[in-house]
């Protein structure tokens, strides 16, 4: 018997669901959501020597470099690449649904861990006001607005490598309290040399390939997009969606600046304060999509969570993680990753991990290499970043 | 309607609403930015933190220090931490940028950073959300803070706001259509508990408390409407509508003061 979602919990407070209606993408595996999605199940590789910039004096010069951006239905693509990275995700979901809200009620909120930051850079080197707006972390959030004329609330969220996942739930909060109609929420970050120098001094990059979960696993590599889904309250939505987000719940580590806190006690908290927002266990869930960085540290701990989590259940739960495929997109991933439970539910195909060949004892997971044939109805999304941020969805899928 | 237990505040005009000239604009004459300097904290564990870290330890301090709370009463996964900027990632990032960054210094690039140093002194493990924007930014996090309240996901909210200028003063020089003289370097923090929904939240009309602070404390971005809940608390309103304007989008709360 499946376990019921209307449970309520007095520990960590309701959420209440939400639709999500439709989603749109910039990725380097494809630049709309049907290239995408054809790409992660058939275990396309995204990752590539970077060109758009000098990488010549870093250790790692790879990454999910988005080669060439394709041109808007509508209008210029601006200057700013993570503008430009939203818009083309915007172009993109705008073929599939439309914003019917009065504008005044339709709201955008995506997350970021380097907002515009590149445009900052170039900044410093520039005269001129416009560079410097541009260099501001929300500058690309009030681009995407303008282009949408979307005249309600605009947030920027930056939980670092979380922040596609908390924008989510902020935007299902949004329409919760009814201070929108409608949400546009998602994700960007750019592949740029900024964010590559800092990882690349980090040595958290791998010369190698990405293997989330794999026992030869040693780090992972950036890669770049933007992804983007329209919500609504569910009573609201057309018929016609690609599912729910059940509930969501962020923490806090309050451990360390850069590392996971090694028992992974805040990525815990948030996944059960997800579950309990949508009223269900541990046993509800079919899927996992991992944060899955490849990294020893990161892959271990979430390991360790999930097990805790889903109980006896877990080696038999399937997990996977993308970034194997596209590299760690950073503040798009998060809603990458959501996007691609819904499109399981909806297709009964799971992506493999791509990278992932010979166990790890200490990752004992249900992970694949290869796309396999499932049809997940309640997916849990997990995600970390810089700052001890954890943030976690669980999601249901339309069949 | 969520209600405020005590608001920490430091700006460049020193600590608290006391400290605040009646005409900001007057008091700062040529100075493009009022600093605000870098609070004395000790220990190992700061030696890396950055100057707007270290404000926003101070002001959680200040604001606890203000509500009668302990360390030990907001520490846990009960207690919700909301963090707002817009600026207070460029000194960082323009350090980077410039080759003064190490590999330890990256981390500190994030916004992120600001919160997660204050989570790890006072042990917050509670939701956490961080935004950036002005203060706009800082009505829609008293709103986030004042969900998280109301849905039982947290029993204390602290919601923190950090504004630096000094590093990157040429660059907000040059964008000073957004941001009218004098800027005014700030850290606060309001320390807040539940009561109810009932928050008024959405766009509204400039509110008397919001002109006051831009007269009293110049402008200081995000941390905007916590000095103006500062202000109310300090004249004994009751209640405080407070609102904020960032690049063209107003929006407004009501919270208990």
């Amino acid at each position: 018997m499946r376990p019921d979602l209307g449970r309520t919990s007095p520990t960590f407070g309701r959420t209440s669901a939400v639709a999500v209606v439709a989603a749109g993408v910039a990725t380097p595996l494809g630049l709309d959501l049907v290239t995408f999605w054809s790409a992660l199940c058939t275990g396309v590789d995204g990752i590539s020597a970077i060109e758009r910039f000098r990488v010549d004096d870093l250790r790692v010069g790879r990454g999910g470099e988005i080669k060439k951006l394709r041109t808007l239905r509508h209008g210029r693509l601006p200057r700013c690449r993570a503008s430009a990275l939203l818009l083309l995700a915007a172009d993109d979901l705008l073929t599939r649904a439309a914003l019917t809200a009065d504008p005044a009620r339709v709201a955008v909120v995506v997350g970021t861990a380097l907002g515009g930051v590149e445009e900052g850079e170039r900044a410093l080197g520039e005269r001129g006001a416009r560079a410097a707006a541009a260099g501001l972390y929300d500058s690309p959030a009030h681009a995407l607005a303008e282009r949408l004329a979307a005249r309600g609330p605009v947030l920027t969220v930056s939980t670092a490598c979380a922040s596609g996942a908390t924008a989510m739930g902020v935007g299902a909060d949004l329409l919760a309290a009814r201070a929108a109609d409608l949400v546009v929420a998602g994700g960007y970050d750019v592949l740029c040399r900024f964010v590559m120098r800092g990882f690349d001094a980090l040595r958290s990059l791998t010369r190698e390939s990405v293997r989330p979960f794999d026992r030869r696993r040693s780090g992972l590599l950036l890669g770049e997009g933007a992804a983007l889904v329209l919500m609504a309250r569910d009573a609201d939505a057309p018929r016609m969606r690609l599912g729910r987000l059940l509930g969501h719940a962020s923490s806090s580590d309050g451990s360390h600046v850069a590392a996971p806190d090694p028992q992974g006690r805040g990525l815990e908290h948030a996944v059960r304060g997800a579950l309990a927002a949508a009223g269900v266990g541990g046993d509800a869930v079919d899927f996992v999509s991992a944060h899955g960085t490849g990294t020893p540290l990161n892959d271990r701990i979430e390991t360790a969570v999930l097990r805790r989590v889903l109980g006896p259940r877990a080696g038999a739960v399937p997990v996977n993680s993308i970034k194997g495929a596209l590299g760690h997109t950073m503040g798009a991933a998060a809603t990458l990753e959501a996007i691609m439970c819904l499109l399981a539910s909806r297709d009964g195909v799971v992506p493999g991990t791509a990278g992932y060949e010979e166990p790890d004892p200490a990752c004992e997971l249900d992970v694949r290499g290869a796309a396999r044939a499932a049809r997940p109805r309640v997916s849990l999304s997990t995600s970390l970043g810089f700052g001890g941020c954890n943030a976690a969805l669980l999601l249901e899928g339309v069949s | 309607m969520t209600r405020v237990l005590g608001v920490g505040l430091l700006t460049g005009w020193g600590a608290g609403v006391a400290a605040l000239p009646e005409d900001a604009r007057q008091a700062a004459g040529a100075r493009r930015v009022v600093p605000l300097a870098t609070p004395p904290l000790a220990g190992e564990r700061f030696r890396r933190a950055t100057r707007e870290c270290l404000l926003g330890v101070a002001a959680v301090e200040a604001a606890l220090r203000e509500s009668g709370l302990s360390r030990a009463a907001v520490a846990g996964p009960r207690t919700a931490l909301v963090y707002v900027t817009a600026a207070a990632y460029a000194a960082s990032n323009k350090g980077f940028i410039e080759g003064a960054g190490t590999t330890l210094h990256f981390p500190y690039t994030a916004p992120s950073a600001v919160p997660a140093e204050v989570a790890i002194e006072y042990g917050l493990t509670g939701g956490y959300v961080i935004l950036v924007g002005g203060a706009t930014a800082a009505v829609d996090a008293l709103w986030q803070a004042g969900t998280l309240l109301a849905a039982g996901r947290a029993d204390t909210a602290l919601v923190l706001a950090v504004e630096t200028f000094e590093e990157c003063a040429d660059l907000w020089a040059r964008g000073r259509w957004a941001t009218p003289r004098p800027l005014v370097e700030a850290a606060a923090c309001a320390v807040l508990i539940g009561g109810g929904d009932d928050t008024g939240y959405g766009p509204g009309a400039a509110s008397t408390l919001e002109a006051l602070v831009a007269r009293r404390a110049g402008e200081t971005l995000a941390c905007g409407p916590l000095v103006g809940l500062a202000l109310a608390r300090a004249a004994g309103a009751p209640s405080a509508r407070l609102s904020g304007c960032w690049r063209g989008r107003r929006a407004q709360i009501a919270v208990a003061t």
